[in-house]
């Protein structure tokens, strides 16, 4: 390349290119993103392939390709753009590349590659049209899609070099300051200072002619931060080209490029883009005979995040440890060597040019005041969407999200976000509103940084993050400053024994009361920031702090020393599923009943409709692969055993004369209250208001889920001589809590659950042919009633309007069943497999509908006024709440109307309750402590339902034990109180030989009869597991409790060795 | 001649003092551990921070290395200043609670107990060491090593170095290590500097005008064994 002399020459030559180019506008272009992360997914491959079919077929004059730097979706790399048109076709593989260039030949789409978008099944043909890039605003990030960074041609077609053209054409070193400080931008390194007022500084500071450097900082240090990569990857002239404009504006006459030895490629390309700047002129002695003298050399950096601080950068430049020293002295005043230096982020030099260019009124217009122009973010963690994203600053988190990010990855709700990386703090869902800016960052706890975001959602443990960043902190502090080094040393001590369960209360206030004076106390940047994760975490967080020292409990399970083996630990009744799943494995099938048993009178129940906590928290599944189906091998071994074999152990009271409780309502809940009592000793009483024990399971749960005998069976096992019912004796009407406190009864268990429907508040809604779910299960279930008729409609989400959905289904003067559901289907609350297993049976599932009014003719349902909603923002809960779109409503014509939308006691039951004195809340449930479960009035406990709302089987049960544990504590007169501890693997079940096999078996789904057959059958849906399967399944078991088990050593072993060789 | 205040005294001094040196003119003590006359001032310990500016620009800076500045308003005991001091000597004492100079400074500031899990360690890196050996005696033979957690003080390679000539500077300056250095374990002995060193005396036939600066001398504590 010829050496340019003038500006004018750099005009002309620019002029040249485009007009080549015009030429050959319409040929189609093939754009891939090669940068280190498009290389490291397969983008090389790719781009051998086109390479190959373009010179095998010829085709070089018909269309091009264009190798790129990162364009931010990370998520979709390798991937293939193709100009004009902004097709993308997202993860693509060798075979289908030949494809996407036919298509391109002839200016079509390949339907079946071209990008989609998967929770709404839409393809989109625009790259604009995407929600991952319409909503950002790609200046800098933009320019990486056009031009390949290792061609200065490129850039200069693109309007590069314009900028620095404008001021060697103005000569005026004042009005380049006046630009970039009316232009508002602030240092994209982090701290947001001016970059105007520094350059101002600059330029001011030092003697006449004194030699002055300007560095560019690229030592990118935050875990989850690379945008910095990106851009020196993608564009390197523009960080060149904002090089040299800063130096002409400050005077200085030398840059470095501080790079991170860590980015090879970077350092390959601004090395490429170096050479090629100083070939054309623009760069070395007397730049385009302007008489300016400017160049630009490199500096790779060992990898410490601290030297990102620019005392410490300074230091390694001269070949010292990095090492930051007290400012003042600025730098800017004594830097490299003593002489001025001027330091600026990679991103800030990359937005020199567009202010430039543009103008800064024309930049500060992209922004709020204040906080001006773009910035990009590396959006990573638990989300969609993730990658680079470049978005005006003054944007609200949730935009940035949601929005653009995609919300979350799977059903775990989104619950803050770490801005700044180690040095930032986090930001709960609830501040989400937020503004990004800096300064508004800095107010809530965290700060801009180089602009690291990492999404958390439920999975993550706050502590663990803490801990994490800590741990970071700690091995890169430059450990010069004591505070810094001791004390994020103490406070990682201090985070891990949270994390281990051994810290105490007082030790969050010793974090704390640490975190502020590191904060103080220390240097620089590194240590003064180092106490955001903690402080910002115990801010907004300290909740899950206080769990885990308090609970022993990690409810994100991540902590492995309170977690132990997740699926025990998910187990709200601390069921050891690892060690039955492992007896399965071995076929010991009675030893795997006793370990069922045990903690649960319930078993088979479980079995069937269990919500299975222990499966969704399976490091099977979380892991990547599918969980292990460990309701069905409950099921498997349940199914071979009578619940009369298990025979548990009964102790006497202590003084002999073993005290009466009265239990009210026999649901899970009391029966096993009743149950843990009666082997206490104690002598106890259920009151039952129906006909028939077993409070929902009879009344609510269909037979095809559970059949009727499984409960009976279950609770006359449990039932025995210490055990009385009395059915058909409701509280209020038979009975009265002080009437069985005169009949001796010492304590008084409440457990009548939630049997009443909450209404629509619709008007007609007491006319026929409406039933609220509860009444129009009860009435088939204990009176074998059959309510439903003709269309049926069924509103709500949950478990009880599948269940009426499905109910209704099997009545036989049905014609149709429809339920209609307020958001979408991936929020209904209802469990995966009966939403399933509804939709195989033919009901119809209509979402995004209200419900609006009843329609009635002569005192009998005819129809349904539904409206349709949209979805709205995103709320608290980090769902997006339904809307009404006004004009659509629209009527359906029903014959039967079933209410599902929720249960509480209702009247019947909590009047009694208030009547006698005692505390109940709002949302008409029984106000307990949580930790005793005692109610206001001494004696009375309270459980279940009747406490939480509807809720889980496996929660009543767990209810039930806990009161069980605190009625026997107040009868003897002991302290409230269950000593919380981790609940870990304690016995050992040696592992079967591992089978190289067993990496071929899937997930066993659970057998179910064919839908055709079982829509119309009252009988049990589900069936056992057979043997072979049984075995395959635990055997695909990970076995987390090894970790914490021991084998028993052998007695020779446990020898002292002396008498072992004797 | 700069002007500034120092816990509400004006006073002038020449301008590259610290604030370290001024309050000491005016008799305001600040305790340090980091600092001796004679070596430049490094900052390490943070013993001696200060607060300086007002309002919400408030910040605490350490006075051994903070040049003054006009009209700087300094406060050596404020309660934000002592809060802070406090919690560096308890993480001293937790750290190295054998060390003398340190339970002098926790008895002088009232810290009576540390709530930290106790260390035993033998060096807090305040580099005075390194700079005795670079800045007094000329000898550049010590330095830091490492980053974070890992940083150590110590020859490099481990191996003696050339250059020193045993002078036992760094064993003299050491706030922690006396007891150790006095202490005749050559194997658990100082900064690393005296570990990789032979004790001064014992090779004081070749260095006949070398003088030893520890009271009792390392050296002849070992000879005794």
């Amino acid at each position: 390349m010829r050496k340019l002399t003038s500006v004018g020459e750099l005009t002309g030559f620019r002029h040249r290119i485009l007009s080549e180019k015009d030429v050959q506008y319409d040929k189609p272009t093939l754009v891939v993103s090669a940068g280190t992360c498009g290389q490291a997914s397969g983008a090389n491959d790719i781009i051998r392939i086109i390479k190959r079919y373009i010179i095998e077929r010829s085709l070089q004059g018909k269309i091009s390709l264009r190798i790129t730097g990162c364009h931010g979706f990370c998520q979709i790399e390798p991937f293939i753009l193709v100009e004009p048109g902004g097709h993308l076709y997202p993860n693509i593989d060798m075979e289908n590349t030949p494809r996407v260039i036919e298509s391109a030949l002839k200016n079509s789409v390949v339907n079946e590659l071209i990008f989609k978008e998967k929770r709404e099944n839409k393809a989109y043909h625009s790259q604009n049209d995407i929600p991952f890039f319409k909503k950002q605003t790609r200046t800098i990030l933009g320019a990486s899609e056009k031009i390949d960074p290792i061609r200065i041609l490129d850039y200069i077609e693109q309007e590069g070099y314009a900028a620095l053209e404008k001021v060697l054409t103005k000569l005026d070193s004042d009005w380049v300051i006046k630009e970039v400080l009316d232009s508002g931008i602030r240092g994209r390194g982090g701290a947001g200072f001016p970059t105007g007022k520094k350059w101002g500084f600059a330029s001011a500071s030092g003697k006449k002619n004194e030699q002055k450097y300007i560095i560019c900082n690229a030592d990118e240090g935050d875990p989850g931060a690379y945008m910095d990569r990106s851009v020196l990857e993608g564009n390197p002239h523009a960080i060149i080209e904002g090089m040299i404009i800063a130096g002409f504006a400050i005077g200085a006459t030398r840059g470095i490029m501080y790079i991170r030895d860590e980015y090879p490629l970077a350092i390959k390309h601004a090395l490429i883009a170096i050479r090629q700047a100083r070939d054309l002129g623009l760069l070395g002695e007397n730049i385009l005979n302007t008489g300016i003298n400017f160049d630009i050399e490199i500096v790779r950096g060992a990898g410490a995040f601290v030297c990102g601080e620019e005392t410490a950068l300074i230091k390694s430049i001269e070949g010292y440890m990095g090492e930051p020293r007290q400012r003042p002295p600025y730098p800017i005043e004594k830097g490299i060597d003593g002489h001025p230096t001027c330091i600026n982020n990679v991103e800030t030099l990359a937005n020199i040019p567009v202010i430039i260019d543009k103008g800064s009124k024309e930049f500060a217009k992209v922004g709020v005041p204040g906080n001006t122009g773009t910035k990009i973010f590396s959006l990573v963690g638990k989300i969609k969407n993730t990658g680079l994203v470049e978005v005006p600053l003054g944007i609200k988190i949730s935009e940035v999200v949601y929005d653009i990010g995609g919300g979350p990855v799977g059903k775990a709700k989104i619950k803050a976000v770490q801005t700044g990386g180690p040095s930032g703090g986090c930001i709960p869902a609830s501040m989400f509103d937020l503004p990004i800016s800096y300064d508004s960052l800095a107010k809530a706890g965290s700060i801009m940084g180089s602009g690291g975001m990492i999404v958390m959602d439920e999975n993550t443990c706050m502590v663990d993050v803490a801990r994490y960043f800590m741990n970071f902190l700690k091995s890169e502090s430059c450990g010069k400053c004591f505070t810094c080094r001791k004390g994020t040393q103490r406070m990682y001590e201090i985070l891990d024994d949270v994390t281990k369960g051994k810290a105490k209360l007082e030790d969050l206030d010793l974090l704390e009361e640490l975190a502020l004076v590191v904060k103080d106390t220390t240097m620089c940047g590194l240590g003064q920031t180092a106490s955001n994760p903690v402080l910002s975490a115990l801010k907004y967080f300290r909740h899950e702090f206080e769990r885990h020292i308090v609970d022993k409990r990690c409810d994100a399970f991540v902590c492995k020393e309170l977690v132990g083996a997740p699926c025990q630990s998910a187990c709200p009744l601390g069921t050891e599923a690892w060690r039955y799943v492992a007896h399965i494995a071995r076929g010991e099938y009675k030893e795997a009943y006793r370990v069922i048993r045990e903690p649960n009178p319930f078993p088979s129940v479980c079995a069937r409709v269990c919500d299975h906590p222990c499966e969704s928290k399976c490091r099977a599944g979380t892991s990547g692969g599918d969980p292990i189906a460990i309701r069905s091998l409950k099921r498997f071994i349940t199914d071979r055993f009578d619940p009369s074999i298990y025979k548990p152990k009964r102790t006497k009271w202590p003084d002999g004369k073993p005290p009466s409780v009265a239990i009210i309502g026999s649901g899970p809940a009391g029966l096993t209250a009743a149950h843990f009592l009666s082997l206490k000793g104690c002598k106890v009483t259920v009151f039952e208001a129906e006909a028939e024990t077993g409070g929902m399971l009879t009344c609510a749960i269909p037979s095809y889920r559970l059949s009727r005998e499984v409960i009976r069976d279950e609770i006359d096992a449990l039932l025995d001589d210490n055990i009385t019912v009395k059915c058909n004796t409701a509280l209020g009407k038979d009975i009265t809590i002080n009437g069985l406190f005169e009949d001796k009864y010492k304590a008084i268990l409440l457990a009548m659950g939630a049997h009443k429907s909450r209404p629509l508040k619709l008007e007609n809604e007491d006319v026929k042919g409406v039933y609220p779910s509860i009444e129009f299960l009860k009435a088939f279930n204990l009176r074998g009633e059959l309510l439903a008729k003709g269309r049926v409609g069924v509103i709500g989400g949950g478990n009880s309007a599948i269940d009426a959905a499905r109910m209704a289904l099997r009545q036989k003067d049905v014609e149709s069943v429809t339920i209609l559901y307020r958001r979408t289907r991936d929020e209904m609350p209802a469990f995966a497999e009966e939403i399933e297993a509804a939709d195989q049976e033919g009901i119809e599932i209509i979402t995004l509908v209200t419900p609006n009014k009843i329609i009635e003719k002569d005192g009998h349902l005819v129809g349904l006024e539904c409206i349709k909603n949209e979805l709205g923002d995103t709320d608290s809960s980090g769902r997006r709440s339904p809307v009404a779109i006004k004009g659509t409503e629209y009527e359906i014509e029903l014959d039967t109307l079933v209410v599902a939308i929720s249960e509480d006691a209702g009247v019947d039951s909590i009047g009694p309750v208030q009547k006698s004195g005692i505390e109940t809340t709002k949302w008409n449930t029984v106000q307990i402590d949580q930790k005793t479960l005692l109610t206001n009035r001494p004696g009375v406990f309270a459980a279940g339902d009747l406490v939480t709302g509807p809720n889980t089987v496996v929660q009543a049960i767990a209810a039930g034990k806990k009161s069980a544990v605190m009625i026997e504590r107040f009868l003897k007169n002991e302290e409230l109180i269950q000593p919380a501890k981790p609940c870990l693997p304690k016995v050992y079940v040696e592992p079967v030989p591992v089978d190289t096999e067993i990496q071929q078996y899937s997930r066993a789904e659970t057998p179910r009869a064919p839908a055709e057959w079982r829509k119309r059958s009252f009988a049990e849906a589900e069936v056992s597991l057979s043997v072979e399967e049984a075995a395959n399944e635990a055997r695909r078991c990970l076995r987390c409790d090894l970790e914490f088990t021991k084998k028993p050593e052998l007695e020779e072993e446990s020898l002292p060795t002396g008498e072992k060789t004797a | 001649m700069i002007k500034l205040t120092i816990n509400g005294l004006e006073t002038r001094v020449e301008k590259g003092t610290t604030i370290l040196e001024a309050a000491k003119l005016l008799g305001f003590p600040i305790p340090t551990l980091c600092h001796m006359e004679g070596l430049t001032p490094y900052g390490a310990c943070r013993l001696c921070v200060v607060e300086i500016g007002e309002g919400p620009r408030a910040k605490l800076v350490t006075s051994c290395t903070y040049p003054v500045e006009e009209g700087l308003k300094v406060r050596t005991a404020s309660s934000r200043v002592v809060k802070a001091r406090k919690m560096i000597i308890e993480l001293l004492l937790a750290s190295s609670p054998q060390s003398k100079i340190i339970q002098d400074i926790a008895a002088e500031h009232n810290v009576r107990q540390q709530r930290f899990k106790q260390e035993h360690e033998d060096c807090i890196l305040c580099g005075l060491c390194v700079r005795m050996c670079e800045e007094q005696m000329m000898a550049k033979a010590i330095g830091f090593r490492g980053r974070g957690e890992d940083r150590s003080i110590g020859t490099p390679f481990d191996v003696k170095s050339d250059v020193c000539r045993l002078c036992g500077g760094c064993m003299y300056v050491c706030p922690v290590c006396q007891l150790r250095c006095t202490y005749n374990q050559p194997e658990k002995a100082i900064c690393g500097a005296c570990a990789n060193l032979d004790p001064p005396c014992l090779e004081k036939e070749q260095f006949d005008d070398m003088m030893c600066y520890m009271k009792p001398c390392v050296a002849c504590e070992i000879k005794k064994d």
